[in-house]
């Protein structure tokens, strides 16, 4: 035999102890449930773009020190209307100097945009009148579109191509053909106008019914249309003929029509080893100036209470605990291991708070853990004498209430979510229901604001969260602060909200059964 | 209260609509009892019941006086080898038995030392290290059985123990019942395979669809079925002979000849009319080399009071 006097065990363990070694054991599966490792990248996301922001500040910074720094007081005294060679002159070489042109097309005579008209001098006899595109559009999409072309003889009243006969490059649908381009409208849609995809001797020509006297032509382009000007033709010809055989060029536009307007911009960044001053200069003369610091360290520090409050207490913390604390029974229910626990000598309430220790250590160090990181990272980059200025401040203490914010967090949300893996099995339906419930809570009358988790947690945050006033009100209205509690209220109140739910739970798990699926 | 019996008294226990065991009253003394049906006859279902992994919707339970709603008392010494095949995605097969044992508050070394000699019982220290759910369904089987005697229990409740168990293993594991039997504690066990529990229990619980058709030793339960044909078989020279004479007595109610012609399969309602009949026969000048009762299992009863009532 193994033992000597049968069914005499150890002294039984107490509560505590065996809660302890619960929670010990519990630990593997509070970290490492494969169910959960995606609470890991919530928690580390902020940190990974702070970090991101400060190694690309740390780079900026040596390259913009890289060329010397230059004295703040010459910053300064740069103003408006200055020439870049002047600039250039006092302030010395700057950190960093781009230079980029900006062309613009505008019509040489002032011609509606996508009208053209052109003359001849002295008007000629003509039966047929054709078009030729070489080049298209200016975009360099190979599609030519007229939508209208008018002849007028010498006295120029009458449109004498309106509604003749007309031929044409094949068109690009059947509604667009040469036809369109004569029936005397543009305002009939995309497909009021003649339109060709042929790229190599796109023409249009009208028959004018006899041989008459023209003196002038008139394009109405795409713009004409309401289509985009860059589709305007761009390069063609107009010829004349009186037997349809032998053509006359009469009119030739190669762009010409169009000037081009060129701007020369000029950007020099100084850096005097805080700020960066950059100066914008239009044809070599100063047109703006901004100095900012590299790193603001209010800014960022408003950001990572933004993203403290946002991110982690709404989101990180709330969904991290639902993966983590409902996974502690109800991962053990889909595994079919629960029994394990349940035929362990121990009441189940000592049970509960074992699994709850667990995820309770785990989403403490996960989610505390990851917000503490993150806070670290944000000051990382910044300048020591700032961030040591800070901390003989309020840094300390900023920190310390951040990580007893996230701690109660864990704590409330926890056990909500550790009494939902209880009571459902459905983990979706409690969690739409209590984040629904979090949003709405600045809404609500205060005496039901003190059922929210996030009432008691906003109140803890020592920063408060910036509000963009430019995002809907709808946005700003969710977001907003409930009314605060005073911090010993808000832990007191966070910890009897949690008390009330632990004791809900107690009696969910005296009750609990095994129920895997049909055993009988 | 009794102190040395688990006792069932008119419990019923329904999963929603479906009857798990209705109106189950039982007294289990100490001993080797085997819980006897067909799949989904309600004996995992008392099980877990008399282990508190469920409750019941009607009656009470007393395991040796203790509530199964008090895990804390009960599984200091209670044991209970489920038949849920899964264990902790951690667990090894040591660290599965030595966790339970840290449970029962044994000191680490203790526990390890006690872990390591149940796994050597049930031959799982090469496999120890290795993880559960690794193992094959045999090992599995074994590791559950590990851990339910790991901590000495008065009480060992085993679900289908035997299943999946190589012969040898086989073979020790019922020694082991049998020891812990004799030393006054309970085995409380189930199985659908009868011939398995025929050999080993002091007691049997019939059930079937929930409700118990009979409980007591194999013996008396065979004996309290009046009217259910005994079976004999008879080793015999002239059989067709003896058959003429068996089929003169009012309470012979079937013969079969064996193919052979040297052997009689012989079913009769009065065992000691029988008995008489034979002395006779015998008397008279016949040989019978041999009688052997062929339905004295649980198979037979098995089989009259479930299939053929």
């Amino acid at each position: 035999m193994i033992h000597d006097s049968p069914g005499s065990g150890p002294r039984p363990p107490g509560p505590l102890k065996q809660a302890w070694t619960i929670a010990r054991i519990e630990l593997r599966r509070a970290f490492l449930s494969k169910r959960g490792f995606w609470v890991y990248g919530l928690a580390l996301l902020p940190s990974l773009i702070f970090l991101g922001h400060g190694v690309e500040v740390k780079v900026r910074r040596n390259r913009l020190s890289a060329g010397g720094l230059t004295p703040a007081a010459l910053v300064d005294r740069v103003s408006k209307g200055e020439t870049v060679e002047d600039v250039l002159e006092r302030l010395g070489r700057p950190a960093d100097d781009q230079k980029w042109e900006r062309r613009k097309r505008v019509r040489a005579d002032g011609e509606s945009a996508s009208v053209t008209s052109h003359a001849i001098e002295p008007a000629t006899e003509a039966r047929y009148v054709r078009l030729n595109i070489t080049r298209p559009v200016y975009s360099g999409e190979p599609t030519a579109r007229i939508y209208e072309f008018e002849v007028y003889g010498p006295d120029g009243t009458a449109n004498l191509a309106l509604k003749r006969p007309a031929t044409g490059s094949d068109p690009c649908t059947p509604e667009e053909g040469p036809e369109k381009a004569f029936n005397g409208s543009v305002s009939g849609g995309r497909s009021d106008k003649w339109c060709t995809h042929e790229t190599w001797n796109a023409f249009l020509q009208v028959d004018l019914g006899s041989i008459l006297r023209v003196r002038r032509f008139v394009l109405k382009h795409a713009g004409a249309g309401g289509e985009d000007e860059e589709w305007d033709t761009r390069e063609f010809n107009i010829q004349v003929s009186k037997d349809g055989k032998m053509f006359t060029t009469v009119v030739n536009v190669t762009g010409a029509r169009f000037v081009e307007e060129r701007t020369s911009y000029r950007m020099l960044v100084y850096f005097d080893g805080r700020r960066q001053a950059y100066l914008r200069f239009e044809d070599g003369r100063l047109v703006s100036k901004q100095v900012r610091p590299l790193l603001d360290f209010e800014e960022d520090r408003q950001v990572f209470a933004g993203v403290f409050q946002y991110f982690y207490l709404r989101l990180a913390i709330f969904f991290g605990c639902l993966g983590i604390f409902m996974n502690l029974f109800r991962g053990e229910m889909l595994d079919r291991t629960l029994h394990f626990w349940l035929l362990a000598p121990a009441r189940r309430e000592v049970l509960l708070a074992g699994k709850f220790g667990a995820g309770l250590i785990a989403s403490t160090a996960i989610f505390a853990g990851g917000a503490l990181l993150c806070f670290a990272v944000m000051i990382w980059p910044h300048d020591p004498a700032e961030v040591q200025a800070y901390w003989e401040g309020a840094g300390m203490t900023h920190v310390f209430w951040y990580a007893i914010a996230a701690v109660l967090g864990c704590v409330g949300y926890g056990s909500v979510f550790l009494a939902a893996g209880l009571l459902l099995r459905n983990p979706i339906i409690p969690a739409a229901l209590l984040l629904g419930w979090e949003s709405i809570n600045g809404f609500l009358p205060q005496m039901l604001q003190k059922l929210s988790v996030l009432y008691y947690l906003q109140s803890l945050c020592p920063v408060p969260a910036p509000m963009d006033k430019e995002a809907p009100p709808l946005v700003q209205l969710l977001l907003a602060p409930a009314a605060p509690a005073s911090r010993v209220g808000a832990i007191l109140g966070l910890l009897a909200v949690t008390a009330l739910v632990l004791w809900l739970s107690s009696i969910a798990v005296r009750r609990m059964q095994i129920s895997y699926g049909a055993e009988v | 209260m009794n102190t040395r019996a688990v006792v069932f008294d008119e419990v019923s226990k329904f999963y929603g609509e479906v009857l798990g065991v209705n109106r189950v009253t039982l007294n289990i003394p100490p001993g080797i009892t085997s819980l006897v049906g067909p799949n989904g006859s309600g004996k995992t279902t008392l099980m877990n019941l008399m282990t508190g992994l469920i409750h019941p919707d009607h009656g009470s339970i007393s395991v040796r006086g203790i509530s199964p709603r008090n895990p804390e008392h009960l599984m200091r010494v209670t044991g209970y080898a489920t038949q849920y095949d899964a264990a902790p995605r951690w667990a090894t097969g040591f660290s599965f038995v030595t966790t339970s044992l840290l449970l029962h508050g044994y000191g680490r070394a203790e526990a390890e030392e006690r872990a390591w000699k149940a796994l050597e019982r049930l031959s799982l220290t090469d496999a120890a290290n290795r993880k559960v759910a690794a193992y094959s369904k045999g090992m599995r089987q074994r590791v559950r059985l590990a851990q339910a005697i790991a901590h000495d229990p008065e009480i060992l409740v085993l679900d289908e123990p035997l299943n999946g168990l190589d012969p040898l293993v086989r073979a020790r594991t019922i020694d082991l019942f049998r020891t812990w039997a004799a030393q006054g504690r309970h085995v409380i066990l189930s199985s659908h395979v009868l011939q398995e529990v025929d050999v080993i229990s002091d007691q049997v619980v019939l059930i079937a669809n929930g409700m118990i058709v009979a409980e007591g030793e194999i013996r008396n339960v065979r004996e309290e079925i009046h009217e259910h044909p005994s079976q004999f078989i008879l080793r015999c020279r002239d059989a067709s002979r003896i058959a003429a004479l068996l089929f003169n007595e009012d309470h012979i109610t079937e013969i079969r000849l064996n193919e052979d012609q040297q052997g009689l399969l012989v079913m009769t309602r009065d065992r000691e009319q029988f008995s008489r009949a034979l002395s006779r026969i015998a008397l008279g000048g016949h040989k019978i080399e041999g009688v052997i009762p062929a339905d004295e299992n649980v198979d037979a009863l098995y089989e009259y009071l479930i299939g053929g009532k």
